[in-house]
């Protein structure tokens, strides 16, 4: 065995560590000599791929499709009458004295496909055929955490690994000098926290990586003040030559010169990170369009133009969270300053990937945990709010093969459960399992006795929304 | 719409001319020609023995187990429904033609049309099965009735079990076909009895390396045995998680010298009665039932009481309580010695699982996810076995029934939950608790602000009728009389003032029209929408963590099941607890599901066992989990006492002898080892169930006593490909606490106290201080212990929230508590490198070290030269940190590297900042979707005295902090070998 340090690892070197930032572990891996055995090279999927990446906009706190996607006009008609729920199947939340609330909203149909969008989507609606509403999801939980965890990894009690982390075991990295799987998260992490993009039991190098919004994007990147690069390299060098001592003493122990070579690695990652993380070589106009600059939008504005660079970079899977959508009470107010936050960004990044030729490839998905009830529970008198509804949401899709200018299955007249078309959540994820080339079926891994798979005990493709019959 | 049995093909004429012979071949008493009836005679064997257990296993679980919901319409389970082909109308299986059967085209998994079955690529057939499919189709693809097919396998069933394996008794099984499935034998291992193997062994040899030499590769020569100092380094980190003293070393390599055996026995004798040793075992234990200190989930309360459970499990090891003791406490304490707080703290271990009941839940399902919960961990902790897989169904792959998963599980039918009183035991440690005051300090700023902000909400009622024009002589006489009601106590529903809603509710109640009072928060601004949701909830939190400095125990109580809402307070024990509320009847929940209710079921064990063992539980509320304890801790249980000695082995080789020390089952991996396992086991057991009794018998055995280097590392590899012979000691990279802990040892500002209160060391300050949302608000930030002796403790001690898990532990593989955690991953990723190389807390164990070792290096070398002093200082940061002397060539690259920095060093480092006392918090407010912020003051941080600081050390210790830094980040530091 060598106890030459390489000098300079190959590109795929690079951020093949990237690390995570906060409270995670890490998609870096051993660093293995061959690229057979390297988990992050890209590889083929079980099925011809519709898309490559994807976009995954999680609107934490779960989104009223009635105020947002999906108009209940029979809803007006019983605005403000009462009644009451009660049973062992039902929450606090969802028992006792109720009254239905209309939307707040107008709505109007938009694009060719007449999709229905509330009026506030003002930029939304000008790309409305460009997306697919899917109106048929249910999930099992009503309580946030848990549905969080099932959007978002499959199974309601966490610990198990994120769609991000299923995608990239399956796929690899495109560019292997980045994480296969980043996450950009809000200002505050969101209830159930950093298990939300867990690599759960996959290998840690599946791990969603975390870019901070304040502060150092990945935790302990730099030295304290005061260390200059000089020093540290200095430091370095010591430390590569007593390993080489010790690893001429344990041939035998394979890890040492995987480790020594992480240290290279980390240390040109200080310099390269920062860079791809730069905004400002964009031009103004890009960054008027996203809304940067606009107290309203800039938040969620940046995330998307980091989005669409990551893409770029050949990010395989990036997460964007906004929120919260919890609106219970005074759901005009909150809801439309969500959307005023969300809807000017979002729109600018499927124009921009469309123009750059890259909506095609890149699948955007947009949803929260569940929806919303058509109600609202009596506490302490009436508040134009509504609860959370695990048995209807909207969930709309673009880009990335997905059956654009449709809108996919349909709730009740109040919009208190899907009617039509109706899937369970876990069929939602074989099916953008399958639009990137993966079948859930075969994406498995053994882990406590048993295969497990991204939709916990197999599911259906939904033909509807990739536009198959 | 299903697609599962999509096909395209269109011989509905073909077809029903194989139907017809299908069918002739079928009916009794038609004629036949004598082929097909022989070929029908052995197909017909076939299926009883093959083809069924097959459907069973991979297809009925979509194709009919289940009749409201079958897959594609498609019936597997009798012929005709197969003939009729489900959803498609087309038959699956032509009789006599397999190649014209959608089924076997299925199982091949290389049709077009056909879709791969079973779906899941694991679960494919293999091509064993592949040919008992396609030669039963060939043979006309006879299928008996359920008499015919019992008396076939009856006639055949001394052949078969010879041949196949056999059929395990167990209880309640929801089919026929599964309780008479046939297990190869080699697959129930763990349930036989244990059977203490006659070990032929020389009187010196230990009867452990006698077992090992059994299962020796031929002609693997074993690795020599490992010398003094790397003896003692990995004997002292495997015993207590730290590294052996400069002293220790010299002295035991002296000891060594003059009788090997005899200094090892010493020597783990000493490390045995090491207060350290039972943080270090604990800390297993802790990886295996979850350890954490709160409850995760949407609120992740603290869990204030946790640590008790913690110190327990530390004071148990230390005392070598005998396991058959230990288990019986956590299962049972309450009811073992319901008079002892030690017992009822020991009962923390039941709840160990994230868990909380917030009204958005429906509460039979978090009732039944405590349940669920309980069962498993049950299994997995003492019985190595993961119990969930029959949650919804008979085992897939174990002789586990359904019906015993819920048998297990209505043994904690009366288990309720509890923050029940334990007063505090003389060994327990309670310094510190004077930090309670910063959490009261906390609790007065939220009672400050909710009455500035009912005040406000007074003064907008005010405003709104004014606006409104309308009379508010109603509404004064309801504050009014709230103020009443406050000012005689009476109204202690809420400590803090809510005056206006206590006004709003009392004419709500009166029925007055909304239209006539104030709407709720009436006229907030957004920042006060936020302040209001942050100091309620707040101050709602505060009761989880001010438990803590309180005589309570995480505990459980057997009682009735009373009905809640939410919980959002610690539980106390109801004085009622016999009589009040439901007495939970157990079912098999169908399917897994809570509301889908099957036959009942009464508390009992896994029917697997030996029926000897089985053990009558009460049905009573009381005396159910005793009953189960003591089955689990009879000392004839081979599933508790392999569990337990396959753990300990672990413990001190990296490598179980059964590769998955939480599953025994049959996707398990075997023992590579099993007469060892079972000596082990039997030994343990006689030995009066003791942990140090047993670490002393493996600790002087040659296999733990070998060097991890091996003279010939080709044969080595050649005749033990697996790395499971034991023919050499495996490296062992540290833990992520071990690494922690050995650096604070080597500077010398660890502090040794045992147990106490959680502390909380300085973590990564952006991780501290990063918001993280909880229900409705948002979580404290972590603040650091004000002062170092309270921060540097053993990582043991560490608060563990399950929300923010501490990255520098994270990223070196410290397990999450979402799982039981079976076995240490060690993996090497970069962020490693940032956690050692680049962090603050480095860096500053970095300075506390180079400080330390000059000043004693120059005070031992008082009259040598500068040269002197300086080796001196080198050697001594090479035994503190790598436990050997350095060899020249490295005592020359470290002075270098010391003398060269320090010429390049600044007199005046960079002054660390103060700790802040308040943090600015930025979040969108539920209530307005809009952006708000509001001050977080951190109390503990005005009485803050930071780690040594680089301002207060000289520039030569300064330089030498970076030979130190060098030093931890080495790969040396990293492994015991």
């Amino acid at each position: 065995m060598s106890t030459e340090v390489p000098q300079s690892p190959s590109r795929r070197g690079f951020v093949q560590s990237l690390g995570t930032s906060l409270g995670s572990i890490a998609f870096a891996s051993m660093l293995l000599a061959d690229d057979k055995a390297n988990p992050l090279v890209a590889k083929p999927g079980h099925l011809p791929a519709k898309a490559k990446n994807v976009i995954f906009l999680m609107m934490e706190g779960g989104p009223s499709h009635i105020d947002t996607f999906d108009p209940k006009p029979e809803l007006a008609k019983q605005h403000l009458k009462e009644f009451t729920r009660n049973g062992k199947q039902k929450s606090a939340m969802e028992s006792g004295a109720r009254y239905y609330v209309k939307s707040p909203f107008t709505f109007r149909k938009h694009g060719q496909s007449g999709a229905d969008m509330a009026d506030n989507w003002t930029h939304l609606a000008k790309v409305a055929d460009d997306l697919c509403f899917f109106r048929g999801c249910q999930v099992d939980s009503v309580n946030h955490p848990t549905a969080m965890y099932q959007m978002n990894c499959g199974n309601r009690f966490g610990g198990d690994p994120g769609i991000g982390a299923w995608v990239c075991y399956g796929l690899g990295s495109i560019n292997e000098d980045l994480p296969g799987f980043i996450v950009l998260p809000e200002v505050s992490y969101p209830q159930g926290g950093p298990a939300n993009w867990s690599n759960g039991y996959l290998p840690a190098n599946f791990q969603g990586t975390p870019l901070r919004p304040k502060g150092s994007p990945i935790l302990d990147l730099t030295p304290p003040e005061g260390v200059s690069r000089e020093l540290q390299r200095k430091n370095l060098d010591l430390i590569t030559k007593l390993n080489q001592l010790h690893l001429a003493e344990h041939p035998e122990h394979e890890e040492l010169s995987a480790r020594m070579e992480n240290y290279e690695l980390a240390f040109r990652m200080q310099m390269q990170v920062p860079e791809t993380l730069d905004l400002s070589n964009e031009s103004a106009a890009t960054h008027e369009g996203y809304g940067i600059g606009n107290a309203a939008t800039d938040a969620f504005g940046r995330k998307c133009l980091l989005a669409r660079k990551l893409i770029e970079k050949g990010v395989r899977f990036v997460q964007l969270y906004n929120g919260s959508w919890d609106s219970h009470d005074y759901i005009e107010r909150a809801h439309g300053n969500l959307v005023r936050a969300v809807d000017q960004p979002i729109a600018a990044l499927i124009t921009d990937l469309k123009q750059r030729g890259l909506l095609e490839s890149t699948l955007i998905v947009w949803c929260g945990e569940f929806g919303r009830t058509p109600d609202n529970g009596v506490r302490g008198g009436t508040a134009y709010g509504r609860d959370h509804n695990p048995s209807a949401m909207t969930i709309w899709m673009a880009g990335g093969g997905c059956n654009a200018g449709h809108t996919i299955g349909a709730t009740d007249e109040l919009g208190m459960s899907a009617v039509e078309e109706v899937h369970h959540v876990r069929d939602f994820h074989v099916t953008l399992l399958r639009l990137l080339g993966l079948d859930d079926n075969k994406l498995t891994y053994y882990h406590a006795g048993r295969f497990k798979q991204l939709s916990q005990f197999g599911g259906t493709v939904i033909k509807e929304l990739i536009g198959e019959t | 719409m299903n697609p599962n049995w999509n096909c395209v093909t269109s011989g509905a004429r073909a077809f029903t001319k194989v139907m017809c012979l299908a069918l002739l071949v079928l009916l009794p008493g038609t004629f036949l020609s004598s082929t097909i009836m022989a070929a029908s005679d052995e197909a017909e064997l076939l299926f009883v023995r093959r083809i069924q257990p097959l459907l069973n296993e991979k297809c009925l679980s979509c194709h009919g187990n289940d009749e409201s919901d079958v897959q594609g319409g498609l019936d597997l389970r009798s012929l005709s429904t197969v003939l009729e082909g489900g959803d498609q109308e087309k038959p699956v299986i032509v009789p006599g033609r397999p190649d014209d059967s959608p089924i076997y085209h299925a199982i091949l998994r290389n049709h077009g049309v056909w879709r791969p079955m079973p779906p899941k690529e694991a679960d494919k057939l293999d091509a064993e099965q592949i040919g008992w499919v396609k030669h039963w189709i060939a043979g006309g693809a006879p299928w008996p009735d359920r008499e015919r097919a019992q008396s076939i396998a009856n006639a055949n069933a001394v052949t078969w079990s010879a041949e196949d394996g056999i059929v395990v008794k167990t209880t309640g099984a929801l089919s026929h076909e599964w309780a008479n499935r046939r297990y190869k034998p080699e697959g129930l291992w763990s349930y036989q009895p244990v059977r203490k193997p006659a070990v032929q062994h020389s009187s010196d040899e230990n009867p452990i390396d006698a077992l090992i030499t059994l299962r020796m590769p031929k002609g693997l020569n074993v690795a020599p045995a490992a010398d003094a100092r790397t003896f003692i380094r990995q004997a002292a980190f495997d015993l207590t998680g730290l590294p052996p003293l400069p002293d220790d070393i010299t002295e035991f390599e002296k000891s060594f010298a003059a009788d090997a055996d005899e200094a090892v026995r010493a020597l783990v004798d000493r490390l045995l009665e090491s207060p350290h040793y039972g943080e270090r075992m604990g800390q297993h234990w802790l990886d295996v039932t979850r350890y954490a200190d709160s409850s995760g989930f949407a609120n992740d309360y603290e869990r204030g009481n946790a640590w008790r459970y913690r110190d327990y499990v530390i004071r148990a090891f230390n005392s070598d309580k005998p396991y058959d003791q230990f288990v019986k406490e956590q299962i049972a304490g309450d009811e073992l010695e319901p008079e002892k707080s030690e017992a009822i703290v020991a009962t923390g271990f039941l709840r160990m699982g994230p868990w909380e009941l917030t009204g958005m839940e429906v509460a039979k399902i978090a009732r039944q996810r405590f349940l669920d919960d309980v069962t498993n961990s049950v299994g997995e902790t003492f019985l190595a076995h993961s119990l969930q897989c029959a949650r919804c169904h008979d085992h897939k792959f174990d002789p586990i029934p359904t019906h015993d998963y819920y048998a297990m599980q209505a043994v904690f039918a009366t288990t309720q939950l509890c923050e029940g009183s334990a007063a505090f035991l003389q060994g327990e440690n309670k310094e510190g608790f004077e930090e309670r005051q910063y959490l009261e300090m906390i609790a007065e700023e939220h009672q400050a602000t909710l009455a500035k902000l009912d005040a406000v909400l007074l003064e907008n009622a005010q405003k709104w009728f004014n606006e409104k024009g309308l009379d508010s002589a109603q509404w004064m006489a309801a504050v009014e009389a709230a103020k009443q009601l406050d000012s005689t106590k009476k109204n202690n529903r809420k400590d803090y003032a809510d005056l206006f809603a206590a006004a709003r509710n009392s004419l709500l109640k009166k029925g007055v029209p909304e239209n006539e009072f104030p709407p709720k928060l009436v006229g907030f601004t957004i920042d006060q929408f936020g302040a209001e949701r942050v100091a309620r909830k707040g101050y709602e939190r505060l009761k989880w963590q001010l438990d803590r400095y309180e005589p309570f125990a995480l505990a459980v109580y057997s009682g009735r099941t009373v009905s809640m809402k939410s919980v959002l307070s610690p539980i106390r024990i109801p004085k009622n607890r016999l009589t009040e509320g439901d007495l939970e009847e157990s079912c098999i929940h169908v399917g897994g599901d809570p509301f889908s209710e099957g036959p009942k079921v009464k508390p009992g064990v896994l029917s697997v066992l030996d029926p000897t063992l089985q053990v009558s539980i009460p049905e009573g509320i009381e005396g159910r989990r005793l009953a189960l304890a003591d089955w689990i801790a009879n000392k004839n249980n081979p599933l508790t006492t392999r569990a337990i000695a396959n753990r300990i082995w672990m413990w001190h080789f990296g490598e179980p002898i059964a590769g998955n020390p939480n599953n025994f089952g049959s996707t398990g991996k075997r023992p590579t080892h099993p007469e060892l396992l079972d000596w082990l086991a039997a030994t343990f057991v006689e030995q009066t169930w003791s942990f140090k009794a047993m670490h002393r018998v493996i600790m002087t055995s040659d296999a733990y006593r070998r060097s991890s280097k091996h003279s010939n590392v080709e044969s080595l590899k050649e005749k033990d490909p697996t790395g499971s012979s034991f023919a050499v000691f495996k490296p062992r990279r540290l833990s992520a606490e071990e690494l922690r802990d050995a650096m604070l040892f080597a500077t010398a500002e660890l502090n040794p106290m045992v147990g106490g209160i959680p502390n909380r060391p300085e973590i990564n300050s952006e991780a501290a201080m990063q918001p993280r949302q909880v229900m409705g608000t948002f979580a404290a930030a972590w603040v650091p212990n004000p002062k170092p002796a309270q921060r540097n403790r053993r990582s043991i001690y560490a608060l563990k929230l399950r929300g923010l898990n501490d990255p520098a532990m994270e990223v070196f593989n410290a397990p999450s508590p979402d799982f039981s955690c079976e076995r240490r991953e060690a993996s090497v990723v970069t962020p490693q490198v940032f956690a050692m190389f680049n962090s603050k807390a480095s860096h500053a164990r970095a300075l506390a070290m180079a400080n330390r070792v000059v000043n004693e290096s120059q005070r031992d070398n008082a009259h040598g030269d500068d040269a002197h002093s300086a080796q001196a200082a080198i050697a001594l940061c090479f035994e503190l940190v790598l436990g050997r002397p350095p060899h020249a060539h490295e005592l020359k690259a470290c002075i270098e590297h010391w003398r060269e920095v320090e010429s390049t060093l600044p007199d005046k480092p960079t002054v660390d900042n103060k700790p802040p006392l308040e943090v600015r918090r930025e979040a969108v407010e539920e209530n307005t979707g809009e952006r708000f912020s509001f001050i977080e003051r951190l109390h503990a941080n005005a009485d803050f005295v930071p780690d040594l600081q680089a301002a207060d050390v000289a520039v030569h210790p300064r330089a030498l902090a970076e030979v130190c830094l060098v030093l931890f980040n080495s790969n040396e530091f990293a492994y015991v070998y």
